[in-house]
């Protein structure tokens, strides 16, 4: 039973986040025989789902780790891919601003630091061209420094993209799958899951906050993941004029800071907090976070605090008890592990997909690429981009693309029926949020939510609650 | 994009815009437009299924739909050109506005433009409400679109926050949908709709009504659980499945502010003249696009105020 070929699989992929998707894409270019298991009901719906959606040039990491030549790698990977799939990008650029003397003092060491991670276009900028560039900050700005290669990106079309490409060229995705127990006998993993077992001779484990859970049931006990919880405000989008750039505070040995950002759905985001939490599940705002969050805000920019809030969420990093990311490759257990991915998976994951592909290549496990990708591309999302409905060379081919059902969001109905009918059909609201985003503007539903329930109800073959 | 011209372009298709456009076609006769996005005209009534509509200016009682087919078919009679499924997305210059249709983009250009927007409740997210992200979570709106409009499950214990006109609607509403109100959470010291409102909807749904009382938390996996309140420092915590929140308006002011009109800080609707004419030449505002919140027969009564 566990060993019939439907079950089997060369290479399991435990975790569909961004970065077990783009590991489970780069694998199937090279093999007919590939699995991607989650437990939730969708790709990218853990912690790839709430982060901010930087693409990060890598100028602040740690020099020389492994986390450091990912993300450098990553930036230029997936760049190109979301210019060849559609995947909106804005090239905004980013501000670090120093607001006192010993910010100041830190910009050498942080231009330094850019350098020895070979990136080579940041320079200083003067009090006076922060505001040329950024009016709406408060007073009190002393200089900073420029990283024009700081983009932002729409982060979740960046997994639905990875995984449904992939499956077009043979890959198979088991949703809702929980991953329980991995027994090996001989050379092969018999895995039990939710509703399912699958038998395999490697297993990937991009797991996320869980990837030390699958560690610990492959047997080893050296990973541990302690959830760093960070929370954000999404701002409205007539905010969104206010700023040019994603606006960075000088960053401490507590991390990166709290910071402003343009977001590629038109709205400004601020935020995340970093508090260190238990509950792996635990994903909800706090007064102190939103409190904290609207004072630092008020500090960097008090026009900003005068727009209405859109939303506010929060999203879990997998902090953990090693300096770096934790890719381990064990030969004797024919596994990998890829954990620790901490606040800069999105941007790397290309790259870990290719860090991984390429350990399994010098172990000979594969050898030549077998099929070449097609191209996926993705509904235009960006709203600084030809969204549907306004491009009229769309609607004329088919009028329900000016048929504008989410009003904040301006979602027409038939990129709602495409979604609902997509590679990977959403199975929740906020799956088809996520592909089309819908109902995540200022109403929250004052308007559409029943319309687009309708709409989810007419057009899906399994019901949506 | 095409193009199209009108003397007068009313963008918003509720009471406000609809009795407008009737009141001026009767006055002049000019060529009027107006857009409404909805794919019906009649704004927020369309969806209000009890009766409160139509008292002061029409000296009748009745439901919101069939307040809005008053206003729709006054309107269309006097041969105003209503627009649906029409959304006016940006300015294109000071007197035109970009718009999109299933007939495609359409530029319109008038001598004068009224934005008729509305208002809505302001939702969860933009009160800074903490806690989980549960299903069952309405404004007033939403739940009235869904019970009466679509007729989907809403749930079966509610609580309601804030206790103004509005909050009685929903009141109202959960009882026709077959859920049970449980509380009613008032942050003041009293309701803010009529007193007398009270007594009668406590004895009638047999809710409990909490004043003083501020909510801090949703609780829940999936579907809410619970909400979190705070009165005198003192955390209570009521069991439902269902949070309604009513009032707490915010003006539909996208238009206003795109086009780059003054603000009020406050009340963040347009500001404008004795004649509604707001900092812009030729651009009006009305309705509930002004603060504070009126009732439609206010916002009907006052557009007869404006002099084109
Ligand atoms: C607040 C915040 C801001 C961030 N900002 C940025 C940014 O600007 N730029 C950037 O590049 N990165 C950013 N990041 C980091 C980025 O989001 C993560 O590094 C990335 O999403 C990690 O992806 P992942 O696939 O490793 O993990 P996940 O997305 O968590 O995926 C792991 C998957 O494994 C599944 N899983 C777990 N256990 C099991 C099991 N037993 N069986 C089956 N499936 C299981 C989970 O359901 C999940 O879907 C940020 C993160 C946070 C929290
Ligand atoms: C739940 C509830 C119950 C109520 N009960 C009562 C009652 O019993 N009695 C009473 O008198 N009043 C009641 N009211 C108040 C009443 O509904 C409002 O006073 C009235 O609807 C205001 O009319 P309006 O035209 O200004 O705005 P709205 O009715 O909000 O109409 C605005 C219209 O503009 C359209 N629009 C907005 N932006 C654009 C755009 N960019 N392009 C095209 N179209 C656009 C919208 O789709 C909408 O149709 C209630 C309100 C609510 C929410």
């Amino acid at each position: 039973m566990l060993n019939s070929t439907e079950n089997y699989f060369d290479f399991v992929v435990i975790g569909a986040g961004v970065v077990g998707c783009a590991i489970a894409r780069e694998i199937t270019k090279y093999s007919n025989s590939v699995a991607l298991i989650d437990r939730l009901d969708d790709v990218g719906a853990d912690t790839s789902k709430a982060n901010t959606a930087i693409l990060h040039t890598g100028f602040d990491m740690k020099p020389g780790t492994l986390e450091s030549r990912l993300v450098r790698e990553g930036y230029e990977l997936l760049y190109q891919y979301a210019k060849d799939n559609q995947i909106s990008v804005e090239e905004t650029g980013a501000i670090l601003v120093a607001w006192n003397e010993t910010e100041l003092a830190e910009l050498d060491n942080i231009l330094e630091n850019a350098k020895a991670n070979n990136y080579l276009q940041a320079r200083k900028i003067t009090s006076s061209e922060i505001y040329e560039f950024e009016p709406n900050l408060n007073p009190g700005a002393l200089g900073g420094l420029l990283i024009p290669n700081e983009y932002i990106i729409d982060p979740w079309s960046v997994s639905i993209s990875f995984a449904s490409q992939a499956i077009k060229a043979g890959l198979k995705l088991f949703l809702n799958t929980k991953v329980l127990e991995i027994n090996r006998d001989e050379n092969t993993f018999n895995i039990k899951a939710e509703n399912r077992t699958f038998a395999t001779k490697f297993i990937i484990n991009a797991a996320g906050l869980y990837s030390d859970k699958i560690d610990d049931l492959l047997g080893f006990d050296e990973l541990e993941i302690t959830p760093r919880r960070g929370e954000l405000i999404v701002f409205d989008k007539l905010a969104r004029k206010k700023f040019n750039h994603i606006i960075l505070p000088v960053p401490t040995k507590m991390g990166k800071g709290v910071l402003i950002s343009p977001t590629i759905f038109g709205n400004v985001m601020l935020g995340p907090t970093a508090v260190d939490v238990k509950d792996k599940e635990d994903k909800r705002t706090t007064q102190e976070g939103l409190e904290t969050l609207l004072n630092k805000g008020n500090l960097l920019s008090s026009s900003l605090i005068e727009e209405e809030v859109t939303s506010t969420y929060a999203g879990l990093r997998a902090a953990s008890n090693q300096s770096d990311y934790f890719i381990k490759y064990r030969k004797e257990n024919s596994s990998i592990t890829v954990g620790g991915i901490r606040s800069t998976g999105l941007t790397s994951s290309l790259a870990i997909g290719k860090y991984v592909v390429d350990l399994l290549k010098q172990s000979n496990l594969l050898t030549n690429e077998i099929n070449n990708m097609v191209n996926f591309p993705m509904p235009v999302l960006g709203e600084a981009f030809n969204r549907a409905y306004k491009d009229e060379a769309k609607i004329s081919q088919n009028p329900s693309y000016g048929e504008i059902i989410c009003h904040c969001e301006r979602v027409t109905k038939q990129e709602l029926i495409d979604a609902l009918n997509s590679t990977i059909p959403p199975q929740s609201l906020s799956g088809l949020s996520r592909r089309t985003r819908v109902c995540l503007g200022r109403c929250q539903g004052f308007y559409c939510l029943s319309e687009v329930r309708k709409l989810i109800a007419e057009n899906s073959k399994e019901v949506i609650s | 994009m095409k193009k199209t011209k009108a003397e007068i372009l009313i963008v918003g298709g509720g009471p406000s815009g609809l009795a407008l456009a009737a009141e001026l076609k009767k006055k002049y006769s000019s060529n009027i437009i107006l857009l409404e996005r909805e794919s019906i005209a009649g704004g927020i009534p369309r969806h209000t299924f009890h009766p409160g509509y139509g008292i002061r200016d029409l000296h009748k009682f009745m439901s919101g739909p069939k307040y809005a087919n008053y206003y729709v078919n006054l309107a269309k009679k006097l041969g105003v050109e209503i627009l649906t499924s029409t959304t006016a997305f940006d300015w294109v210059g000071a007197n035109t506005l970009a718009t999109t249709s299933p007939n495609g983009l359409l530029e319109i250009s008038a001598d004068k433009i009224i934005l008729a927007t509305g208002a809505r409740e302001r939702a969860r997210n933009s009160r800074l409400i903490p806690g989980s992200r549960p299903e069952g979570l309405f404004t007033t709106g939403s739940l009235q679109q869904t019970t009466y409009l679509n007729h989907q499950y809403v749930g079966s214990k509610a609580v309601i926050i804030g206790s103004e006109h509005v909050s009685y609607s929903a009141l109202m509403t959960l009882h026709h949908a077959g859920v049970k109100t449980v509380a009613m959470v008032e942050s003041n010291h009293k309701t803010q709709s009529f007193g007398a409102l009270v007594l009668p909807t406590k004895i009638r749904y047999g809710y409990k009504f909490f004043t003083n009382s501020k909510l801090v938390r949703i609780e829940g996996k999936g579907r809410v659980s619970s909400v979190v309140i705070e009165r005198n420092q003192e955390l209570i915590s009521i069991p439902c499945d269902t949070v309604v929140f009513t009032g707490n308006w915010i003006p539909d002011n996208e238009l206003a502010r795109r086009g780059n009109l003054e603000i009020d800080l406050e009340t963040k609707s347009p500001m404008v003249n004795s004649n509604f004419e707001t900092s812009q030449k030729n651009i009006y505002a009305i309705g509930n696009l002004l603060m504070p919140i009126k009732s439609a027969d206010q916002c009907v009564l006052e557009t007869r105020k404006i002099d084109l």
